[in-house]
């Protein structure tokens, strides 16, 4: 069924995704899983389901098995030898269910493999080739699509947006008595242009006040565009390139228009990824433009004394979620403990923490994909155990995307915490 | 020398040369251009994957599973050892017994460890959901490989030891044996992304 809808061409495409004639990266990857299994109790759904299927090494397997029938001697006449499969109905549905349905791309198995097989790579190697099959979960898929064209995955008006931000501003002059404290839009020449995740605006906006707040405190140059303000790109999820690099590029030629020397991400875990690490690789190009996320400004600001803030007004335990993609994925480690440091008067550490953390269960576009609802939510239960065992009652953590996850978490297993973003806490420590 | 060491050592060189070609294309294909500027150190995450990385503290899949990795260890070692005493084999050195008898011991426990690990892929579900055809026979034979060196060095099985490293030289760069070449790849890799992202060496450690 699912073969017939396939064009030769996008067939091509998706097994293009597989060429290593140029790409020493992937051709290693490819070849170097030697079944061992070991990388299972690295994995937040083998952990819960205990399902064979859920082994990383068996969603590496869907992809490395198309590759050895496609592009090896061996898979194309002796297929039987390493169960090279046939890009087929059979192969493609399990390859939706477990590369977009079963993995957060989070990372944590690959350290642990004991080989050193980036698995996350080649899942996402994966969502490329159903992404070039046009079998992307619709779900996410819309969402995508929801930025592409409007400029944000909620497609919020710009109306909506000015609408929301000029009452923020508002309330940010009756909090900080100041009248002259502002919200700047699609100013030119500033140090800083500050992206938002869309469900600040939507969902979230005190967010954006805690945000502001900071800039205020801090002094600071900034402006956000109306028209490209979303740190997000789903695309990186979906597997699309070239849907990513048209969401990127529109960031990147914002910033350049409006002359900012710094592009500051919102605390967003994929999308902070996406554009400090994934974006130049979309684009073919060296950014020349500073890219930072938040917590490493705020982290700036506090070290260098241009916030003054106050930890005796966080009195309640906070304990730390590690985001996967701005940790474990992209290096920020010391920066929010350096913040929490000086902003919490009680802080606990979750076992594991940093690195070695565990994902949230709503990482890889799992928020977006409500028809994995349920094992997101079971797969939520470890890091509601985490939290719980810190007795903290606030879970801090730098990504939006976390946020709505914990959110959840929260009232599924009645932690009766309350979540916050790094911003919000350093807003409420300011002085 | 007896045919059956012609044919040896003919297949010896055979898998050498696609070894070498496998080598030389990872290293003439590098390390994809990466636009992104690095915020770390690409070396330093080179050698800590090599080194730190590897450590089985750091490891889940070693610490929670110290027999297997203890075997896996093991087994790695009787594996270099054999393929070493395999070239030495046509120097015809003349190895004393204390030295003979102690290294085929060793590889007879190297040969055990990895019919453990074969018996484990049997018997595990979630291993032999996992395994293919390959993955079994590339165990028979480097296990193989550790029995027969251990009892060739004690002057037995001279001819089957030949025979035995002619089928396995040219099957070597079929499967995943391959993966003595790639796993070290694999590493560097590993090292150039979570060095660049100044993420090994960690921050923590």
């Amino acid at each position: 069924m699912i073969m017939s809808e396939i064009s030769k061409q996008n067939l091509d495409k998706a097994l293009n995704v597989l060429n290593t004639e140029e790409d020493g990266k992937l051709l290693t990857h490819l070849n170097a899983c030697v079944h061992c299994a070991l990388c299972a109790d690295s994995c937040l759904y083998y952990n819960v389901f205990h399902e064979d299927k859920y082994i990383p090494a068996h969603k590496v397997e869907l992809v490395t098995s198309v590759y050895r029938r496609y592009k090896t001697l061996s898979g194309k006449y002796l297929p039987g030898l390493t169960k090279a499969k046939d890009l087929d109905d059979k192969t493609i549905t399990e390859m939706i269910d477990l590369l977009f349905g079963a993995c957060t791309m989070c990372g944590r198995c690959v350290s642990h493999c004991s080989i050193g097989v980036d698995i996350a790579y080649l899942v996402r190697k994966g969502r490329e080739m159903l992404s070039a099959l046009e079998k992307v979960p619709e779900t996410l898929q819309s969402t995508v699509q929801a930025a592409v064209k409007t400029g944000n995955n909620m497609a919020i008006p710009v109306e909506d947006l000015v609408d929301t931000l000029t009452w923020l501003e508002e309330d940010l002059k009756d909090d900080t008595g100041d009248e002259t404290a502002r919200i700047p839009l699609n100013e030119e020449g500033k140090n800083v242009l500050y992206t938002l995740n869309p469900r600040e605006p939507k969902f979230f906006p005190l967010s954006i006040s805690a945000m502001a707040k900071i800039f205020h405190a801090a002094g600071e140059s900034w402006t956000l565009s109306t028209e490209m303000y979303d740190v997000t790109n789903y695309a990186y999820f979906s597997g699309n390139d070239e849907e990513a690099a048209i969401i990127a590029r529109r960031l990147y030629e914002t910033a350049k228009k409006l002359g900012v020397k710094r592009i500051v991400l919102a605390e967003c875990g994929h999308g902070s990824r996406a554009f400090r690490w994934e974006a130049p690789n979309y684009l073919k190009q060296e950014f020349d433009i500073e890219v930072i996320t938040s917590v490493e400004l705020i982290e700036e600001y506090i070290r260098q004394g241009r916030i003054k803030v106050d930890k005796s007004k966080n009195r309640l335990r906070v304990t730390l979620h590690d985001p996967c993609n701005l940790v474990r994925l992209g290096g920020i480690f010391s920066q929010q403990r350096y913040i929490l440091q000086h902003t919490v008067s009680d802080f606990e550490e979750m076992n594991p923490y940093g690195y070695e953390n565990l994902c949230c269960g709503g990482g890889g576009g799992q928020l977006s994909m409500s028809e994995y609802n349920e094992r997101r939510m079971k797969i939520g239960g470890l890091k509601a155990n985490q939290i719980r065992e810190t007795g903290a009652k606030v879970v801090v953590t730098p990504c939006h995307n976390c946020v709505d996850q914990l959110l959840q978490i929260n009232g599924f297993y009645k932690l009766n915490v309350q979540i916050k973003t790094m911003a919000e806490i350093v807003a409420d420590a300011l002085i | 020398m007896y045919w059956y060491q012609i044919l040896s050592l003919a297949s010896f060189v055979v898998c050498l040369i696609i070894y070498s070609f496998i080598l030389l294309k990872i290293i003439r294909l590098g390390k994809p251009r990466d636009y992104a500027k690095p915020s770390g150190d690409i070396q330093a995450g080179i050698k800590y994957s090599f080194t730190g990385a590897l450590n089985p503290r750091k490891k889940e899949s070693a610490y929670l599973h110290l027999p297997t990795y203890t075997a896996g260890l093991v087994y790695h070692a009787g594996t270099f050892l054999s393929l070493l005493l395999y070239v030495l084999s046509f120097f015809y050195l003349p190895y004393p017994d204390l030295m003979k008898i102690p290294i085929a011991v060793f590889l007879l426990i190297s040969g055990l460890a990895g019919l453990g690990i074969l018996i484990k892929r049997i018997s595990l579900k979630k291993m032999r959901t996992l395994s293919n055809p390959d993955d079994y026979l590339s165990n028979v034979l480097v296990t193989s490989l550790h029995f027969l060196t251990s009892f060739f060095l004690m002057g037995y099985a001279f001819a089957v030891y030949y025979l035995l490293t002619a089928f396995l030289f040219l099957y070597l760069p079929v499967g995943k044996l391959k993966h003595s070449v790639y796993f070290f790849a694999a590493r560097y890799h590993l090292g150039v992304f979570f060095g660049s992202r100044n993420i090994w060496p960690p921050q923590n450690a």
